[in-house]
Formats: C-alpha cells, sequence, structure tokens
C-alpha cells in the first residue's frame, strides 16, 4: 500500500518536470526584452545589458531553467510587469472565488450526474435514458459561455431569483456567497455532468449485467441496494477517472465562466493578463492550474485502492 | 412423440398461411433506420458547410461595413439578426463566421490526426522512444487544453493559423496516445508477427497492417477534436485571445455582444445557436460514426 502510494507520487514528477519545461520555455522565448523593460525608455544599452547581467538573463537555458524551478519551489513566481505585485501574491487574492466555484461545481455535477447515469443505465432504453442521453450530448455541445447567458438571461434577468453577476466572499454570508455561485456553477458544471453521467451509464450498463448482481437479485436484495450497494460501487473506478479526467473542463470552463459572470477569480486575472501580454501572471497561472489538475489525478488514483482493494501496480 | 400428452390441450390456432409481409426499406432508408445520429449530424453538417461555401450569396452584405448610424438595431425584415455596436449586419456577420469555425474545426482535426499519428507511430515501433515521447506526451495532457492554447495565443499573437497551432498542440497528444495504443496491441497480433518474420520492412508493414487499423479509431477520435476545436476557437475569440476581432467569427461576434448582453441579448444569441447548432451536429455525426465503425464500443459509451 504504502510503496503504492509512494511509487504513484513519484510517477507525477516526471510529468510536472515536463509541464515547468514547457511553462518556462513560454517565458523565454515571449517577445519583449524583460532588462529593457525594467531598465525604462531613457536607459543606454550598457545599462540594459547591465540589468541582464544582474537579472541572470545572460546565463544558458538550462541554468536559468534550474534557477527558475529553485525559485517556484521555493514558492517565488516571479513579479508581474503590470502591476509588480509578486505572481504569487496576485493568485492568493483572487483563488477564493475560483476555489468557492469549483467546489460548488462539483458537489453540484456529482449530486445530479451519478444518480442520472446510474437511473440511466437502470431504465437503459427508456424514455428516461433517452432524455439523460440527450441532455448529455447537448452538455457536449452547448460552449459554457452560452449556457451561462441563458441562465442569467432567464433565472436572474428576467425570475430575478438570484443576482446577475457579481461575487460575495463568503465572509458576507454564505447565502449570498452562494446564490452568487450557483448559476455559474451550473453552466460550468454541464459540460463535466455530461461527461460524468455517459460514463456512469456505460460502466453500469456494464455492471450491471454481472453475475454477483444476478446473485444479488436472487437473494432478494432490494433494487435500491443492488444499484447503489453492489453495482455503483463496483463501477466506481471509470467514474472516479473521468472526474479526475475531466476536471481539465473545469479549469478551463472557469476562465471563461468568471469572465461571464465577472466574478474576481484567478479566470478573470489570465483574462486580464493575456490582454495586458503580462507573461509571468500567465506562466504563473499556468503552471499553478497544471500542478492542481495533476495532484487531483493523483488522488483519483490513490482513491483506486478505496474502490478497488486489488489494484497494487 | 407420444400425442397423448398433449391431448388434454386444446388445439392452437392454426398460423395464418403467410406472415404479413416485412416492411421493404431501401437502400437508403435502412441506412437512415439504422444509423439515425449520421444521418441527422450528416444533414446539419452539409447545410452549415453550404453557408460556409455560399456565404456572398445567402443574402449578406459586406460583414465588415460599419453602419455607425445604425447601431444595435433588433432583428426586423432589413437586418434579420440586428445589428451589432458598429451597425455591421449580425446576419452577414454569422453567415460569414461559419467560415473561420469550420476551418480551424477541420483544420485541427486534420493536423493533430497527422502528428499525432506520426508520434503514435514512432513511439509504438521504436522502443527507446517510447517512454521519453509518452512522458512529454502526458505532461502535455496534464496542462488544461485551453490554458495550453491561451499560453500559445499570448505568445504567438492573435492570427486564424495561430488559433490552430494552439489547439492542435493541446489535442496532438491524444491522437498520439490512441494511435500507440492500437499499435502495441497489433503488434502482438499473429499477422504482424508473420510480417515480421517474412521479412517485410517496417514501412510496408505499418502502411499494410496498422494503418487500416488505425483508421476507424482515428476518424472517430478526429470528428470529436473537429467538435471540440470549434468550442477552443469561440472560446478563446471570446476571451480575446483567438481570431484577431477585425475577421468575423461566431466567438468574435459573441464577445463583441458580450458588453450588451443584458440590453441586447440577441447580438449573443444568434451566434451562439449556431456554434451550438454546428458542434452538435458533429458530435452526432461522431457518435454514429463510432456506433457504426465499432460495434463492440457502441454498447459501452
Amino acid at each position: 500500500m504504502f510503496a503504492y502510494i509512494l511509487r504513484r507520487v513519484a510517477a507525477t514528477i516526471p510529468v510536472m518536470a515536463v509541464v515547468a519545461l514547457f511553462v518556462f520555455s513560454l517565458l523565454y522565448i515571449a517577445p519583449g526584452d524583460p532588462a529593457a523593460i525594467i531598465a525604462g525608455d531613457q536607459a543606454s544599452p550598457a545599462d540594459i545589458e547591465r540589468i541582464r547581467i544582474s537579472l541572470g538573463l545572460d546565463r544558458p537555458f538550462l541554468v536559468r531553467f534550474g534557477s527558475w524551478v529553485w525559485d517556484v519551489l521555493n514558492g517565488d513566481l516571479g513579479t508581474s510587469i503590470f502591476t509588480n505585485l509578486p505572481v504569487t501574491h496576485m493568485i492568493a487574492q483572487r483563488i477564493q472565488p475560483t476555489l468557492s466555484l469549483m467546489a460548488i461545481t462539483l458537489a453540484i455535477s456529482l449530486t445530479i450526474a451519478i444518480p442520472l447515469g446510474v437511473v440511466a443505465a437502470w431504465k437503459q432504453g427508456t424514455m428516461i435514458d433517452r432524455v439523460a442521453m440527450v441532455f448529455s450530448t447537448l452538455g457536449f455541445s452547448v460552449p459554457v459561455f452560452v449556457v451561462g447567458y441563458v441562465l442569467a438571461y432567464v433565472f436572474a434577468l428576467s425570475l430575478d431569483w438570484v443576482p446577475v453577476q457579481g461575487y460575495t466572499p463568503i465572509e458576507q454570508g454564505v447565502v449570498p456567497w452562494f446564490l452568487n455561485l450557483i448559476l455559474p456553477s451550473i453552466a460550468l458544471g454541464l459540460i463535466y455532468m455530461a461527461l460524468i453521467a455517459r460514463i456512469t451509464r456505460a460502466t453500469m450498463l456494464e455492471v450491471l449485467s454481472q453475475d454477483y448482481v444476478r446473485t444479488a437479485r436472487a437473494k432478494g436484495a432490494g433494487q435500491r441496494a443492488i444499484l447503489f450497494v453492489h453495482a455503483l460501487k463496483n463501477a466506481a473506478v471509470p467514474i472516479v477517472t473521468i472526474v479526475g479526467i475531466g476536471f481539465a473542463s473545469l479549469i478551463g470552463g472557469a476562465v471563461v465562466t468568471e469572465s461571464v459572470f465577472a466574478i474576481p477569480g484567478l479566470g478573470r486575472l489570465t483574462v486580464d493578463a493575456i490582454l495586458r501580454r503580462d507573461y509571468p501572471v500567465i506562466q504563473g497561472v499556468v503552471l499553478m492550474f497544471s500542478f492542481v489538475y495533476v495532484l487531483v489525478n493523483l488522488a483519483v488514483d490513490l482513491l483506486y485502492t478505496l474502490f478497488d482493494p486489488r489494484i497494487r501496480y | 412423440m407420444s400425442s397423448w400428452l398433449f391431448a388434454q390441450y386444446p388445439e392452437a390456432p392454426a398460423l395464418a398461411d403467410v406472415l404479413p409481409p416485412r416492411k421493404a426499406r431501401g437502400k437508403v432508408a435502412m441506412f437512415i433506420h439504422r444509423y439515425p445520429t449520421i444521418v441527422i449530424g450528416g444533414v446539419l453538417l452539409a447545410l452549415v458547410l453550404g453557408m460556409a461555401i455560399f456565404a456572398p450569396f445567402l443574402w449578406t452584405v459586406d460583414p465588415t461595413a460599419l453602419a455607425p448610424a445604425k447601431r444595435t438595431r433588433p432583428p426586423s425584415e432589413l437586418y434579420w439578426f440586428g445589428t451589432d455596436m458598429l451597425g455591421r449586419d449580425i446576419y452577414s456577420r454569422v453567415i460569414f463566421g461559419t467560415r473561420v469555425s469550420l476551418m480551424v474545426g477541420f483544420a485541427v482535426a486534420a493536423l493533430s490526426s497527422v502528428v499525432g499519428l506520426f508520434i503514435g507511430l514512432c513511439a509504438g515501433f521504436i522502443r527507446w522512444l517510447d517512454t521519453v515521447v509518452m512522458r512529454v506526451m502526458d505532461g502535455l495532457m496534464s496542462i488544461p487544453s485551453i490554458l495550453l492554447a491561451i499560453a500559445f495565443m499570448a505568445l504567438l499573437g492573435a492570427s486564424v493559423q495561430n488559433v490552430v497551432i494552439a489547439i492542435s498542440i493541446a489535442e496532438i497528444p491524444r491522437v498520439a496516445r490512441l494511435v500507440r495504443g492500437v499499435v502495441l496491441s497489433l503488434r502482438e497480433q499473429a499477422y504482424v508477427e508473420a510480417a515480421i518474420a517474412s521479412g517485410t520492412r517496417v514501412p510496408l508493414i505499418i502502411w499494410r497492417h496498422i494503418l487500416p487499423n488505425t483508421l476507424a479509431p482515428m476518424i472517430v477520435q478526429a470528428t470529436f477534436i473537429c467538435a471540440s476545436a470549434m468550442l477552443a476557437e469561440a472560446t478563446l475569440s471570446f476571451i480575446g485571445a483567438g481570431t484577431p476581432p477585425t475577421i468575423p467569427s461566431w466567438g468574435n461576434i459573441m464577445a463583441e455582444g458580450r458588453a450588451l448582453w443584458q440590453v441586447k441579448p440577441f447580438i449573443v444569441f444568434f451566434p451562439a445557436v449556431f456554434l451550438s447548432l454546428t458542434v452538435l451536429a458533429v458530435n452526432l455525426l461522431g457518435d454514429g460514426l463510432r456506433d457504426a465503425l465499432d460495434p463492440r464500443l457502441a454498447k459501452r459509451i
């Protein structure tokens, strides 16, 4: 068990190294000389050269990469070109809305998608199944921001049930915080739900045809017990896998959702950074999100052993 | 057999001499009946394709023509989809925007398939390359694809060509993995081993045995890549990191309508409907092709 965890954690290191190398190259080949930017308009070429040496920009690629990795490991992601604030500081300022959005989306998606997939598999071929699958195909096809606008138009502008846009920090009350995030979460979660519901249905169909399910039926287990105890637990591994892989769509979608609903989170930070060509910030956000994504999938891998004790790599 | 056993039962009603004739279906009707999603998706996609090709003849005007006096007009007989904040005709912009979406979708599908196929074949056939290449692919795949595209766009600058490259880079690892998986499983097949044993050169093995087997899953994969590329293009344009704003694309029209969506929702609405329908068409086509090309998979997903 312990060896498995250790091996799995070690396996993420090369992946993270590739990510880091890519993200670093992004800044390395980005147009614009940081030394010239820092030196200002009045600087002579000699001044720029001095600053370049003092920043260590004259060193070879791999040396710079090494020292950059060292900085990152020490929690230093560089300084924004635009605001002159440390990138870690900017990320920390913006992280709460994004985390809240993702947490609510995850909660809503799982509570809707998994039962939906289970019921669709149980009632395979019926109207419920068809409707669920049409819903899931639609979820794949309608872009996040379109869903966002439709939801906001209907439930916020027309019906006036929830605020249209903006974000209320959780410190100012859980209810306004939740009300502000409910529409963005549904919009963001739709494609995620579609994905999870499909995989749940497919896996459940497979599991429900197994002998032990027939045995459970034969011994008189209730329908609910068969579905949720016998079948769902055995279908858990593929479902958890897709929950982890699909997390990428949550991260990508958050960038757009935050723009639609004017949520001051990391997505807004990314969009602003693109418009200002603030490469260190783009780099920091991409690195952080990728790191989160790798960690989520590591957690998923470790969860496997919980659902299926046979898994030992 | 002893007939007394059944004697106590009344005689069963005689079967009709002739069963009612099975409804005869023509080849076309049969195809529609068997693969409804391919037909629906294909017809929709053909319509959209027609729109892209014949855009100038579909009663459109110059999609970039400004008319400052006629800003944000609601849909009317003259302006079918209304006008945007610069007075441009949204109908014409949406119809011409079809071109960008389809171009990006098809180009990304083609580019990532070709490059992914090449990488996958190399990884599958060259042992020492396999681990290295696959680690790199894993690394690329662990960067959420939209973020990867955003990073590239920030670097490369806005142009349709760069959008295609940026989205392709995010999709290539998925194709490469698929192809590598097929290659690894095929290499163990008896007929491939026989070909190796009889001294067939690797390029010929690839051409004769490997490629035909990767074709079906790759076509299916390419359709889904096409759909997600169109969504990605719209997303990138929407956040201002995609197609340059001078080119009418669905994402750009929506990005421009963003500021006004509460008062003039039609600006966002029309391109959104076209985008969603087009992506839906490609997804349906992909679903149908998957069921048709690989019946074993049909039940599973």
